[in-house]
């Protein structure tokens, strides 16, 4: 049976009219409208030229509309790079790290945040490390093991990496979380007589889901973005990540924009969609907590 | 419903991890036993080396039954920046492309990376079949080109031209010129008309080369061995570097270039080209391709006028790694790339082949672009490219060019800018 703290919202919105007046919500919902439609515009860049000829492109500029519906960039794309497989690559990679980032997080920050380890500061300092070392730093030791451990150039190497850098950064928030969890409720499940893993399991851990969710949300949403370790780890068409394939449309002299843009459509589509249905998570996440 | 969630999230869980561990253990090795060749190139398929290495490699397949080729389309940006790590491991490739230079082929070929094919070169007659300044690039002596052992092989040119709008020409009654004077009278011609010449990109290579060739019209051999190669060391206070730069800020002055292309890239350039609001511009052949299938207007190109020395090197090369467990099908297989029939494709889609007939090429445009290009062979007038006597020197005249574009620095003020990163660059190689 699980404890839960979370107390069901009290009625607290008894002055709600009060917002309902005043122009001060209007130039909100405005500044916030063309905040929100700045940043969609980008997007909106790449969805228009991902539909142009690569000759209308030149021509025209990118700020033109497209003088058909060419959609033959989207298809070499798709071919080109093998999608599917790029495809499977990246959610193979980006689902196994979160996963595993979040339950190393979860285990080393229980250590840390509720077992009270002696110095815990400096051990969660040093996992830090691992997010503050730029990558190119890591790179060439991390190449060298991968290499002596025969893992070189296997998706299992990259999961490695990312589970350790990712799951750093888990500690680090588990932790500090976890330091402010209410003694008093494991004090009455150690006296109910649960053990370690009892409470971890049973008490911790259905209190914190909200934010273990949302870990789990970043930890994907980051590996799949991740580019500098996979282009070196992965240097088989057949292992290779999404990111990793929307680079091999850039050549050395010359680039072809609208099959890039075409490319990164696609390529966006996955991440979208992962948000999507987590969404109602990630927002459940954020507000947790927000009425304690 | 709760516990459905959860059972379906640790199944989920499980998994994800499953095949995420079970999709390791494959990438099955062949062992050894020649019947498999390891191609990687990074060309677009649809450019004139993917179309005529699809060629190669079919040949390939029937004079070798029995013999696998795994072919792979790399990203250029990977093997830039992995290719060592990459052939120092055991899964690399047996044969790939990769970019001539002491940076590039150089340096892997000091660090023993790279298979030495002098032997097979002249066995199978490749030193005969290039021209020495194409084997400049194919050639290293302890990681600097030029000399020594055969480390890569060529199968394409590139070189810097004038490509112009016919439409545009004849519009302005202007006619192709031939010489440098009669060049800059065409573009006075322009300039009075209120159109700007000369296409420019101030913040990538093209200004660089347009600098380069202004110098190598007063240039010899000597100066490029001097320039790239150490022979000698280079006054840059002296002609043809200090012409070079001089003519180009009297170009600038003049309005052939204009002033506000500083901060445009070289894409900017060939799409002002392409859209038919640059009349010329100076580039390489590399975007020969391309111009071809975007342009809709009748166009051409010119050799730079009066010029035996021209900015141009070989394309890349065909390396064969020292980890290559099929060296002798790696040769077979380059050889077959250097072939009349493979050197023809690469002409009639628009590239430049190390040795083609014009003969065998069938469209006239197509014809004059490897034309001139024999003819600068022949004439041993490949300079190469200015910024590649020194790692990072690519910078260096990025931003000494901007400043001559706005007119910020006179052509004085930047010689001693590119000279100095240079001088100290040339003493940091010798010394090594």
């Amino acid at each position: 049976m699980a404890v839960t703290l979370t107390t069901r919202p009290r009625v607290t919105r008894r002055a709600g009219d009060r917002h309902r007046r005043g122009v001060g919500r209007w130039i909100v919902l405005v500044v916030v409208g063309v905040a929100a439609l700045a940043m969609l515009v980008p997007f909106a860049f790449m969805l228009l030229n991902a539909f142009k000829s690569p000759g209308d492109y030149s021509t025209n500029g990118p700020l033109s509309w497209p003088a058909e519906f060419y959609t033959t960039g989207l298809r070499t794309y798709w071919e080109q790079v093998d999608f599917p497989v790029k495809l499977w690559n990246s959610v193979v990679i980006s689902g196994s790290v979160a996963v595993l980032a979040v339950v190393v997080s979860l285990l080393s920050a229980y250590a840390l945040g509720i077992g009270r380890v002696r110095g815990r500061l400096w051990i969660i300092g040093l996992f830090l490390l691992a997010n503050m070392l730029p990558q190119e730093a890591l790179i060439y030791p991390l190449y060298h093991f991968a290499k002596e451990a025969g893992l070189y150039n296997t998706r299992l190497a990259v999961i490695i990496i990312f589970t350790v850098i990712q799951a750093a950064f888990g500690t680090y928030l588990l932790a500090s979380v976890l330091g402010t969890f209410p003694r008093a409720l494991l004090e009455a499940a150690a006296l109910d007589g649960a053990g370690r893993w009892r409470i971890l399991w049973r008490v911790v851990l259905p209190n914190i889901r909200p934010t273990i969710s949302v870990l789990l949300v970043f930890f994907f949403i980051w590996t799949w973005n991740e580019f500098l370790i996979p282009l070196v780890m992965l240097i088989d068409n057949q292992t290779q990540t999404i990111p990793v394939a929307l680079a091999s449309l850039q050549g050395d002299r010359l680039m072809d924009a609208p099959t890039t843009n075409a490319g990164a459509l696609i390529s966006l589509l996955p991440a979208i969609l992962f948000f999507l249905i987590f969404q109602r998570t990630l927002a459940r996440g954020i507000t947790a907590g927000a009425d304690k | 419903m709760r516990r459905f969630r959860r059972v379906a999230v640790v199944a989920m869980v499980a998994a994800l991890t499953a095949t995420g561990l079970a999709a390791c253990g494959g990438d099955g090795d062949d062992s050894g036993d020649a019947n498999v060749l390891k191609l990687w190139h990074y060309e677009s398929a649809n450019s004139a080396m993917g179309i005529a290495w699809d060629r190669a490699i079919e040949i390939f397949k029937e004079e070798h039954q029995g013999v696998e080729v795994r072919f792979e389309r790399k990203a250029f940006e990977q093997i830039q920046q992995n290719a060592g790590m990459i052939i120092n491991s055991s899964e690399g490739p047996d044969i790939m492309e990769y970019n001539k230079g002491n940076a590039t082929s150089g340096l892997l070929s000091s660090q023993g990376l790279l298979t030495d094919l002098t032997e097979e070169a002249t066995k199978r007659g490749w030193d005969k079949a290039l021209s020495p300044s194409l084997q400049t690039t194919a050639r290293y002596d302890n990681g600097v080109m030029g000399s020594g052992n055969w480390y890569g092989v060529p199968n394409y040119g590139e070189y810097v031209m004038v490509y112009y709008n016919k439409e545009l020409f004849a519009e302005h009654g202007v006619t192709v010129p031939t010489t440098m004077a009669e060049f800059t009278a065409a573009m006075d011609t322009f300039v009075a008309k209120g159109v700007t010449p000369l296409g420019m990109s101030g913040a990538e290579y093209p200004a660089g080369q347009l600098f380069y060739q202004l110098a190598l019209s007063r240039a010899d051999r000597a100066f490029v061995d001097n320039y790239q190669l150490y022979a000698n060391p280079v006054d840059f206070k002296a002609d043809p570097v200090r012409y070079g730069a001089e003519t180009f800020a009297e170009w600038v002055g003049k309005g052939y270039v204009a002033k506000d292309s500083a901060s445009l890239k070289a894409e900017d350039m060939g799409t002002a080209f392409i859209s038919g609001k640059a009349p010329m511009i100076v580039s390489g052949s590399w975007w020969y391709g391309r111009f071809k299938s975007e342009i809709t207007f009748d166009w051409d190109s010119f050799l730079f006028p009066g010029n035996t020395m021209h900015a141009g090197s070989s394309g890349n090369l065909w390396v064969v790694p020292e980890t290559s467990k099929a060296k002798n099908l790696a040769y077979d297989f380059i050889d077959i790339t250097l072939r009349p029939e493979i050197q023809a494709l690469i002409g009639n889609n628009g590239g430049v082949p190390v040795s083609g007939d014009p003969a065998t090429i069938s469209d006239e445009k197509d014809r004059r672009l490897i034309e001139n290009f024999n003819t600068i062979s022949s004439q041993d007038g490949l300079a190469f490219y200015p910024d590649w006597p020194v790692p990072g020197y690519y910078d260096v005249l990025v931003s000494g060019f901007q400043s001559l574009i706005n007119q910020s620095k006179t052509p004085d003020q930047v010689l001693d800018a590119i000279a100095k990163p240079y001088q100290d660059g040339v003493a940091e190689i010798k010394r090594d």
